[in-house]
């Protein structure tokens, strides 16, 4: 019997299972994270422009309320429940789980993700989820839908579709805590590897909540024949992940790139990372709602309501210190407007609202608890009661909008890394100044609806004050949307642009280690793993490793910083490198 | 004996260590048991919420007739709690380069879990309740459902682990498959701990 005294090798068992996509076949089979990170945020653009068109329908239907005999309105729950279901589980995570898959093993030094196989598994099975989720709503399923083995289908496919990107989050977090290279301790890694740390663990604790009341909504439906009348009520599972607090934990990714993408491009990083840091993971924390709350309700004591005062409170602490931190990067360093910068910024003041307008939602917790402290307290039958209104759907509308405009911001500052181009700057202004105002527009109808008391959707408008506010959000649903194609066209430009690929390996400036990579990065990434000693390891003169590369040394150093050629073996491959690059693109 | 004091024999300038190897599959692992449990969890809040919220009505949780002795589920649990022991057993022996050793404790892990497989399905002859009688009833099964799965998969990565350590792919200087497939094995009796109490005890 064999016993293998060699220590294994895990980057050369990760390089080898990373081979080019040039065919299909090198497609379906490839395990190159970069690959599969590519996969997933051009599924997941698809993806959202089909839930915000989809959402466009479904509040223009809402807002025909002296139609009440227009067949189509049978359909509002669905086209609702569907346009919900593909904004998150099949818009905005795989989008942000393509970033993450892409971003985190080159910013933290690693030849490849950890299980790249798993990853490749994780996107193809996400397709398929997603292939019969809308397979599900178009033959009637889904909640609210009319035929038995339908309404099954969608409960099993938005399963398989949480646990595909699950999987993908346990891949990138195995590969932020396990495959840092030499010398980058966790409190080093860039701030967007840390959110996506964050991000993936919350995740992976509050995501199987969701399986389970899948799993319960597949037995009622499957075994315990509901009537098939009743099965609208099912729109609310997943509403876990649907209701601030609950709902930031979408949005931690926007803090930690909004940090990395401020420090790069006002050429001033961060300067206090752990306090940064420590925001960033506290919002995380906040955002861990719905298993807590679920767990929490079976107490005698309302705790629901505490941790819901708590979480809301507390929430707009760290948008703000992020804010803050962020905005010392901008005082003492220099403005440029451009995309990347402008939505970084965007996104931060995005959140920031959504979390104090959120506050609204805390009144009525509140005003329980003091009635019960003081019972012979003055009487406040005022109270502002938003649970179960539109509120909720105005407070998701500017997350998912912070969400979006961050994306554009990371797509435009990666883009080179990721494809290989920059994107266009004015369509990507464009595509930034929609999508935050189509956010705001609709918000301001759906939390004036909320205010209104008019019932979350699906549900008609009911008067005509009603039926101005959804027209408000009509338009506001329709710039957003609007927003999202621009980004898409941009996107499908530069990817499928006719400029040759091999941009500056390191056009921004950039101080952390993807930057030390050609645009785009080979297979492999490193041609042997980097040695760092600081967060900002293209900032501190250490620039031997890209030497060694063969990358432009110059270009990785960025144009204003001295760089030691030194004499190592790469430095001929670095100068012929340098030479080839020259006409990179530069946009 | 010439006198050396023992920092002679550090040199002076040494290479700086060599990293650690990431042990991956273990990180992996742990963040997948971490998200079964909380998947697993939050079945149980619901469990237990509507049961808080039915019993406040006046009304009785489980359906009538049907009783769920505690004598089996006990035994379910000594039976899982041996498990344990053996399946760090497999550990232990493998950290020893011991892979015969580690093998035989694999296998009596899959036989403890066969039994308990076994074990519950007699509860389930037992328990008088059918499976599809109404919602609360589906629930419970389907709760006791999801664990056998579970269990199903820790004793298919428990038999792989096996076949791996009997081959040679495991040894002292590398056993994280070894030590993954113990933690999810562990992490699955401690769902059973919860499922026990839960279902089993408070009825």
């Amino acid at each position: 019997m064999a016993l293998t005294e060699t220590r294994p090798d895990t980057p050369a068992r990760a390089a080898s299972a990373t081979r080019p996509a040039t065919s299909v076949d090198g497609l379906l089979g490839t395990g190159d994270h970069k690959v599969v990170g590519r996969l997933f945020i051009g599924g997941g653009i698809v993806g959202l422009i089909g839930a915000l068109v989809l959402g466009v329908v479904a509040v223009a239907f809402a807002n025909n309320y002296d139609n009440p005999a227009a067949d189509a309105f049978d359909y509002l729950p669905q086209i609702w429940s569907m346009s919900r279901d593909l904004a998150v589980f099949g818009g905005l995570v795989p989008i942000l789980v393509g970033l993450g898959v892409y971003l985190v093993p080159l910013q933290v030094g690693a030849p490849s993700l950890a299980f790249p196989r798993g990853a490749a598994g994780a996107v193809w099975t996400w397709f398929l989820g997603t292939d019969f989720l809308i397979l599900a709503y178009l033959l009637n399923g889904g909640p609210g839908g009319g035929r038995r083995d339908f309404v099954v289908l969608w409960a099993a496919s938005l399963a398989m579709m949480i646990g595909a990107l699950l999987w993908a989050l346990v891949c990138v977090a195995a590969t932020i805590l396990g495959a840092r290279t030499q010398g980058m301790s966790l409190d080093k890694v860039p701030f967007t590897t840390w959110s996506f740390l964050v991000f993936a663990l919350i995740g992976l604790v509050s995501l199987p909540v969701v399986v389970g009341e899948l799993l319960l909504a597949f037995l009622r439906i499957r075994y315990l024949h509901l009537p098939i009348s009743e099965s609208a009520q099912l729109a609310g599972v997943g509403d876990s992940v649907n209701l601030a607090p609950a709902l930031y934990w979408l949005a931690i990714p926007v803090l930690g790139m909004a940090a990395d993408i401020i420090g790069v491009h006002t050429e001033r990083p961060v300067r206090m990372r752990k306090p940064m840091m420590g925001a960033i993971g506290l919002f995380g924390i906040l955002a861990f709602g719905p298993p807590l709350v679920g767990m929490a309700s079976v107490r005698p004591v309302d705790f629901d309501n505490a941790f819901l005062v708590i979480a809301l409170v507390g929430a707009v602490l760290p948008v703000l210190a992020v804010l803050g931190l962020a905005g010392d990067s901008l005082r003492l360093g220099r403005f440029v407007p451009r995309t990347a910068l402008i939505g970084a910024l965007l996104s931060g003041l995005l959140l920031l609202l959504a979390a104090v307008v959120a506050l609204l939602a805390i009144i009525e917790p509140v005003q329980s608890f003091l009635d019960d402290l003081f019972p012979d307290r003055i009487d406040m039958t005022q109270t502002l009661i938003l649970n179960g209104t539109r509120f909720h759907e105005g407070i998701r509308a500017l997350v998912v909008g912070a969400v979006l405009v961050a994306l554009i911001a990371a797509l435009h500052h990666w883009s080179t890394k990721i494809w290989g181009r920059k994107m266009t700057e004015p369509l990507g202004i464009v595509a930034l100044l929609a999508t935050a105002a189509g956010a705001v527009i609709l918000a301001a109808g759906e939390i004036a609806a909320g205010v209104d008391d008019q019932p979350w959707l699906p549900a008609r408008a009911t008067d005509d004050y009603a039926s101005g506010l959804a027209a408000v959000s009509l338009i506001g649903a329709i710039v957003l949307a609007a927003g999202a194609v621009v980004l898409g066209a941009n996107m499908a430009m530069s990817f499928l642009g006719t400029k040759p690929a091999g941009s500056s390996p390191n056009p921004w400036s950039g101080t952390t280690l993807e930057w030390a990579t050609p645009s785009p990065p080979p297979v492999g990434n490193f041609p042997a793993p980097p040695i760092v000693h600081s967060a900002t390891p293209l900032a501190d003169g250490e620039l031997q490793y890209a030497l060694v590369a063969g990358t432009d040394a110059e270009a990785v150093a960025g144009p204003e910083s001295a760089v030691d050629a030194g004499d190592g073996e790469g430095s001929e491959a670095a100068a012929d490198e340098a030479a080839d690059s020259d006409g990179g693109d530069d946009r | 004996m010439t006198d050396i004091t023992p920092y002679d024999y550090i040199p002076a300038d040494v290479a700086p260590a060599e990293p650690a190897r990431p042990r991956l599959l273990v990180l992996a692992t742990s963040l997948v048991s971490v998200a079964v449990g909380m998947g697993f969890l939050g079945l149980i809040g619901y469990y237990l919420s509507w049961r808080a919220d039915v019993i406040s009505t006046g009304e009785r949780w489980l359906p009538t007739g049907v009783d769920i002795p505690l004598t089996q589920p006990n035994f379910m649990g000594v039976t899982l709690a041996f498990s344990v022991i053996t399946i760090w057993w497999s550990v232990a022996a493998i950290r020893d380069d011991d892979r015969s050793n580690a093998f035989v404790a694999f296998l009596i892990s899959i036989v403890f879990g066969v039994a308990f497989l076994a074990q519950t399905a007699y509860l389930f002859t037992i328990m008088q309740m059918e499976i599809l009688a109404d919602e609360r009833s589906a629930l419970i099964y389907g709760i006791i459902g999801t664990h056998m799965v579970l269990t199903i998969v820790a004793m298919g990565f428990a038999l792989v682990m096996a076949l791996r350590t009997l081959g040679g792919g495991y040894s002292a200087r590398d056993y994280e498959g070894v030590l993954s497939s113990a933690l999810f094995w562990t992490m699955i009796v401690a769902l059973y701990g919860v499922q026990w109490y839960a279902i089993y005890i408070t009825k």
